[in-house]
């Protein structure tokens, strides 16, 4: 081999270890968690939801299971620290390290009546400019999700329609009924919380399944553990965060556990009371409940909530029917996760005894379900930051045709890329930067072995 | 006729001493120039006729003034990919045989490499056309089949060059093998951006789920860490330093 043969074979060499090290390293760089910018990533970006689903005629029961590592049994707690009770957990980006925000599964419900719902599922309700998302300024209240109709620009927030407008859309069945199920702030009595979404994304009429335990003139708890029933007035911090505290403990604030703050015990440093007192529901957004409070066994929840098929609230409702068929989307709030770290689903079909993604099977009436069907698997997925806003703008979204022209969703993504798209329009503008760079160089890297082999290349002729 | 009772190591004589006529020459630039025309004209023509009608009429908000149908793009890039699988098929054959018919697919290489490169291009124009450049550099796979679209274009155009410039040379000694090297890495771009236009369309192929399987999962936008970009860069310089230094040291 000649001097110049060896020249190219290194070049060639070069050229492909770079090919081969780029190939090793691309993708890294960018993606990582920014809290600055409200950016968490979680580890998993898809996980699996199992539903079952049973009706007797005059209630109708979904059965809900779930993988978790660890259960989150608390939401926001009070923490008793140098003469002050604090509030701590709740809200969080992500997951909560401390395990004080706690795990739910949401369940949107329509019945044919919310345009797109069928095809799209949730990504119909975010709009631009929802809390939380990155570079959305925090506001006093939460800018929630939203139905695009009970906007006059779809896309903007603070173009709610008049309430007239609104009441019409609600009576025509423009509302998705959520139902939802809190490991802290319903569970523990057997409750569920029955809300809607439409102009927000809030409770039905009546009152909810918690309030707050707080009083903010005195700064202090309404009420305390009761010493009688749960052996102590307040739980220990630690424990409450390293899980010492589970379901056989008394761990939640209710008429039954608790009794009225007492500011003159000896409260010590990391004494702690749930920030929730827990009490029946009452009215519409009472008509979700369970057979009896979930448990999370070997690694999974297992939650069952039940609900009358016609509860008598059709504009907070959807009334289920023998022989319907109905449009779901579910969301886990899985490993202690709150607001838009959760999981979703895409549309799932619903049919009472009809073909459909999830069949209900019709029991007996008066009985409750045996649940021998088989589980019906659904995969949830990390959705990241996307709005409808952009999905139906053809200057962002290639597809924006096909979802003019109702192409459901699942025909072109499956949940995988739509968790990856999810996340990386997180870091669209440095994504496409990068992406950008590496186009020009990698085209240098090419121009530059073009230049070099056609240098170094030789004839035969040339050797003499 | 003639042609093929003239013994094939005697044939190209002309060709092997760079003495062919100018005249010749020129004949064979207008005949290949005027097939490319016509070929561009009619797919255009087609695409035109067809830009308008059928199906409903949606409005989409902030959809381009102008745009062509993905159709005429894929039907136009099998052109390319048959071009350019073709002339690495006959790389392939003529660096492992010196046989006659190896020697006479070896002549077609360069015409072959350059039609598809050709048609490369109207197929990267044309797939420009169908989303508005905003649009499809949000979506991870458009952008990974533009990346890949740009490597396979530029990386044959180069392969075009040196198979004209070289010719037979390209299979002497050594240079063969680096010549199977650089075409090898030319199919595997090829094959990689055809399975991300597929993927683009909704039909994923094996080719996609492979490439997960060796590291890239092709719904991730393919780019590089910035010090990898530096390497890159730094990498094109020295390729070219190399070659400059090779040049030099005639041996």
């Amino acid at each position: 081999m000649n001097k110049r043969t060896k020249y190219l074979a290194v070049s060639t060499a070069l050229f492909s270890g770079l090919l081969v090290l780029g190939w090793a390293t691309h993708g890294t760089g960018i993606v990582r968690d920014d809290p600055e910018r409200n950016i968490v990533i979680p580890d998993e970006l898809t996980s699996t939801l199992q539903v079952r689903a049973a009706y007797d005629g005059e209630r109708i029961w979904f059965r809900y299971r779930w993988p978790t590592e660890r259960p989150a049994i608390f939401n926001d707690v009070l923490v008793y620290q140098d003469g002050e009770w604090v509030a701590r957990g709740g809200e969080a980006l992500g997951p909560n390290p401390e395990y004080l925000t706690e795990d739910r599964v949401a369940m949107m419900i329509d019945d044919g009546s919310v345009p797109l719902f069928s095809r799209y599922g949730g990504y119909i309700t975010i709009g631009d400019g929802l809390t939380t998302f990155t570079g959305v300024p925090e506001t006093d209240e939460e800018r929630t999700k939203y139905l695009p109709s009970t906007r006059t620009d779809p896309n903007d927030f603070d173009t709610m329609r008049p309430e007239s407008e609104l009441e019409a859309l609600r009576a025509a069945g423009q509302f998705i009924d959520l139902w939802q199920w809190r490991s802290s702030r319903s569970n523990p009595i057997g409750l569920g919380d029955d809300g809607f979404v439409a102009e927000e994304r809030s409770g039905d009429a009546g009152t909810g399944p918690y309030t707050t335990n707080f009083d903010r003139d005195t700064g202090q708890p309404l009420y305390m553990f009761n010493p009688e029933v749960a052996g102590s007035t307040a739980l220990s911090l630690d424990a409450v965060i390293a899980g010492d505290v589970g379901f056989n403990d008394t761990y939640y604030l209710s008429a039954e556990t608790a009794v009225p703050f007492d500011p003159n015990l000896d409260w010590q440093n990391g004494d702690t009371i749930p920030r929730r007192f827990l009490r029946p529901t009452d009215g519409s957004r009472g008509d979700v409940t369970q057979p009896s409070a979930a448990r999370w066994r070997n690694g999974f929840w297992d939650v069952t909530l039940v609900r009358d098929m016609d509860t008598g609230n059709p504009e907070d409702d959807k009334i289920f029917r023998d022989g319907g068929n109905y449009d779901l989307a579910f969301a886990v709030f899985r490993n202690s996760s709150t607001m838009r770290w959760h999981y979703v689903t895409l549309p799932v079909s619903l049919g009472l005894e009809q073909p459909a993604q999830l069949v209900a099977e019709r029991v007996e009436p008066g009985t409750e379900p045996d649940w021998t069907q088989p589980w019906t698997e659904i995969t949830t997925f990390y959705p990241g930051q996307v709005t409808w806003g952009r999905l139906t703008d053809a200057q962002q979204h290639p597809g924006a045709d096909r979802i003019a022209a109702r192409v459901p969703v699942s025909v072109r993504h499956s949940e995988e890329q739509l968790a990856l798209y999810g996340v990386q329009m997180e870091f669209a503008e440095e994504i496409r930067a990068q992406w950008i760079w590496t186009l020009i160089v990698s085209l240098g890297l090419i121009v530059g072995l073009g230049i070099n082999v056609n240098l170094l290349m030789r004839r035969r002729e040339e050797q003499k | 006729m003639t042609r093929h009772l003239i013994h094939p190591r005697t044939a190209p004589n002309a060709e092997r001493k760079g003495t062919m006529k100018r005249p010749e020459w020129r004949a064979r630039a207008r005949r290949i120039g005027m097939v490319a025309t016509a070929a561009t004209l009619a797919a255009t023509g087609a695409a035109l006729a067809h830009s308008e009608g059928g199906g409903v009429a949606v409005a989409v908000e902030g959809e381009a003034a102008w745009s062509l149908s993905p159709v005429y793009h894929i039907l136009v890039a099998h052109f390319p990919v048959g071009l350019w699988v073709t002339a690495y098929l006959f790389i392939l054959i003529r660096c492992f045989s010196d046989s006659e018919f190896a020697v006479r697919v070896q002549r077609a290489i360069w015409p072959v490499a350059a039609l598809g490169t050709l048609a490369g291009f109207v197929t990267y124009g044309l797939g420009l056309t169908i989303y508005p450049w905003s649009a499809i550099t949000e979506s991870p796979l458009g952008r990974n089949h533009i990346l890949l679209a740009t490597w396979t274009l530029s990386y044959w155009t180069v392969m075009s060059v040196l198979g004209y410039r070289f010719r037979r040379h390209l299979f002497e000694g050594a240079q063969r093998w680096i010549t199977l090297a650089l075409a090898t890495i030319g199919v595997l771009v090829i094959t990689i951006t055809g399975t991300l236009g597929g993927s683009l369309t909704g039909t994923p192929s094996l080719v996609t789920k492979s490439l997960g399987w060796i590291g890239w999962n092709v719904y991730m936008t393919f780019y590089l860490p910035t010090w990898m970009l530096w390497a890159f860069g730094l990498g094109a310089v020295a390729i070219v330093a190399l070659g400059v230094m090779g040049r030099r040291s005639r041996a």
